[in-house]
């Protein structure tokens, strides 16, 4: 049978080929298509997490090469813990990540609902809307930096109308108390687009029917939000939110084009952080064992999240 | 429970329409069925009575009050829709909860839970009341969205298929149990199918809807055996009525073209010779097909019947319907 075939259609594939191959068990065949992803995952993640985890057991500093290399067993980690420096970046990474979280959740969630209703021309809103996302972080921290001018910026002279304080009076990135909502005003208006499409997407998914059942069984408008709407689109909502959380506990480019950091270390969140003492400072070892705590920290919270998401889709 | 009035109730999609100069009386306690192939606009009515969709001309009115400018839930109807419609991301319970946890019924506790138990246990689902809505099969789900409606006492019941998922059973079940129902509550009840067996049983009056016009309205019996046109008398009757050129047979009145044989107004064993081309025993019935100059008809026979494709039988009309060309009817003796 199988002679039959390759002599019939030679044509199709080489002979040698052929028998080469043609033994190859469907099992094979599977790994021959993952092998290079999975090797490539154990290259560029697997292996430097592993090597990550060795380093922060040690003081080595990528600077000297020549140096000494001692194992400090988990003396980088007691360090860490304990630094207040450290305790003050994920102070502002929380502020930063809740109260992101919080406008973009319910910014985003209200324009979605607003853009899901039939009127002319949403589709060309909602391309509107969506613009601030395309754009590069390090590009929209440039511009905002001259939106919130003092003197010449857009942001202080539309707050000076609208309240009546004198524009130049007050600094949103120089003012140790402006400055941490001034990177959250920033990336609301950056990523709420994200949470406004992805809502949309929720909404969306709600048979009109679903309504009309509703409306027969004599439910309010309040009464549809909050026993419709909100609880089939909550799954597509907990979906954002995981995007932005992660997202936003890794931030840095927005940031560091906005403030630096700054004024002294207000915005400095732990990426930015950690960056200092890798690549300022050179504790290498060190710096190692913050990103090993802040992936455990960040892995922890995602899986908690993530278990709580399924949970919700079961319902 | 209310009386519905239709007045003049036209609807139009587009290009197409729906529903045209549609004027209806459902009485109070009344149960109506209305029949009428896929877009005869049979839904669409429903709709409209419901508050779904706004009527182009024409007016619905629940118990005297025009509920022209009432939303659905202002004007007091239930429905059952077709595709179930059911909140997926609740439990049977709270489904059938749901609408008398409305702030214009606002029922106490104690007695959601005596009613959503006792139509639960009406509908046989009472095992699956804490099922996910999604968890159930189609037929299941069809009962949920009957039960929505069944706890509830609005002014009418408007119910679209609401027994085509089942299997037949569970439809004769059903059938029954609604018919209870709707006896014992005297509700008003406005009911589309396309089951002859449903409407002959179940309803007290029957609407047939033809490209959106009401044709007739009557009694089950009068709409069988007093169809206004070939429409008309197509809608009801296993095997369906058979229509022949009235010429075949003599003694047509003046005018008519077409002659309408139901298998009670064919005699068998006299008059002119058919051929029978099979014999089907249905079980509870046992069909001949014959074959009259060429032309097939289809009439019912003892079930021991002798016959057998091939034989020839003699067939006469016996009190037949007669209509003109374009379906009318043409009464004998008119």
């Amino acid at each position: 049978m199988t002679d039959e075939t390759t002599s019939r259609s030679p044509a199709v594939a080489p002979a040698g080929f052929a028998r080469k191959y043609r033994g190859l068990s469907d099992r094979a065949v599977a790994w021959l298509f993952i092998g290079p992803s999975i090797f490539l995952l154990l290259a560029i993640n697997i292996f430097p997490l592993i090597w990550t985890i060795r380093l922060s057991l040690t003081n080595y500093r990528a600077n000297r090469t020549n140096a000494d290399v001692d194992w400090v067993g988990l003396r980088n980690y007691e360090r860490i813990l304990t630094d207040p420096d450290i305790w003050n970046s994920m102070q502002a990474t929380a502020h930063f990540l809740i109260w992101t979280l919080v406008l973009q959740v319910l910014i985003g969630f209200g324009l979605a609902y607003l853009i899901n209703k039939k009127f002319k021309g949403n589709d060309l809103w909602t391309t509107i809307i969506v613009l601030p996302m395309m754009l590069s972080p390090a590009v929209v921290g440039n511009f905002w930096t001259f939106l919130y001018q003092p003197q010449i910026g857009l942001f202080n002279y539309v707050v000076a109308f609208l309240s009546g304080v004198d524009p130049s009076s007050f600094s949103m990135i120089g003012d140790v108390n402006l400055a941490p909502w001034a990177i959250v005003i920033v990336d609301t208006w950056m990523w709420t687009p994200f949470v406004m499409l992805i809502c949309l997407a929720g909404l969306r998914s709600i048979p009109d029917s679903i309504y009309e059942a509703a409306e027969c069984d004599r439910a309010s408008r309040w009464r549809q939000f909050w026993t419709i709407t909100v609880p089939m689109t909550l799954p597509f909502l907990m979906l954002a939110v995981l995007f932005r959380g992660i997202e936003n506990f890794k931030m840095f480019d927005l940031v560091v084009q906005l403030t630096g950091g700054g004024p002294g270390s207000i915005t400095e969140l732990t990426s930015i952080n950690l960056k200092r003492e890798a690549f300022e400072k050179w504790r290498t070892g060190y710096a190692s064992a913050y990103a090993v705590i802040l992936f455990v920290t960040v892995f922890g919270l995602a899986s908690i999240y993530v278990k709580a998401l399924n949970k919700v889709k079961e319902r | 429970m209310a009386e519905v009035v239709l007045s003049g109730l036209s609807k139009r999609f587009g290009m197409t329409t729906a529903v045209d100069d549609v004027s209806m009386t459902i009485p109070d306690g009344a149960f109506v069925v209305l029949l009428g192939p896929t877009g005869a606009g049979k839904t669409t009515t429903l709709r409209l009575i419901a508050g779904l969709e706004r009527p182009d001309a024409g007016s619905v009115s629940i118990g005297k009050n025009d509920v022209g400018e009432y939303s659905p839930a202002q004007r007091n109807v239930a429905m059952v829709f077709q595709q179930y419609s059911l909140y997926p991301h609740m439990t049977v319970r709270e489904n059938l909860a749901f609408p008398l946890k409305s702030p214009l019924i606002n029922a106490p506790e104690d007695e959601i839970e005596r009613r959503v138990s006792e139509v639960s246990s009406a509908l046989q689902i009472a095992h699956k009341l804490d099922n996910k809505a999604t968890a159930l099969s189609g037929g299941e789900m069809q009962r949920v969205s009957i039960g929505r409606a069944l706890v509830r006492r609005p002014d009418i019941f408007l119910m679209d298929e609401p027994l085509s998922s089942l299997d037949a059973k569970l439809r004769a079940d059903l059938r029954l149990e609604l018919k209870r129902i709707q006896a014992d509550l005297g509700a008003t009840l406005l009911y589309v199918t396309h089951d002859q067996i449903e409407a002959m049983t179940m309803a007290t009056h029957i609407g047939v809807l033809e490209e959106g016009r009401l044709v007739q309205f009557g009694s089950p019996r009068e709409i069988y055996e007093n169809p206004s046109s070939i429409y008309v008398a197509t809608r009801l009757g296993q095997p369906r009525i058979n229509t022949l050129p009235a010429a075949l047979f003599g003694g047509a009145p003046a005018g008519a073209e077409l002659i309408g044989l139901r298998p009670e107004h064919i005699r068998q064993g006299e008059g002119r010779d058919a051929k029978v081309v099979r014999v089907e025993h249905l079980g509870d019935q046992t069909r001949l097909h014959l074959s009259l100059e060429g032309h097939a008809l289809i009439t019912l026979t003892d079930p021991h019947t002798p016959l057998a494709s091939g034989d020839t039988i003699a067939i006469r009309p016996d009190n037949p319907l007669y209509f003109a060309a374009d379906g009318a009817r043409i009464l004998q003796g008119a």
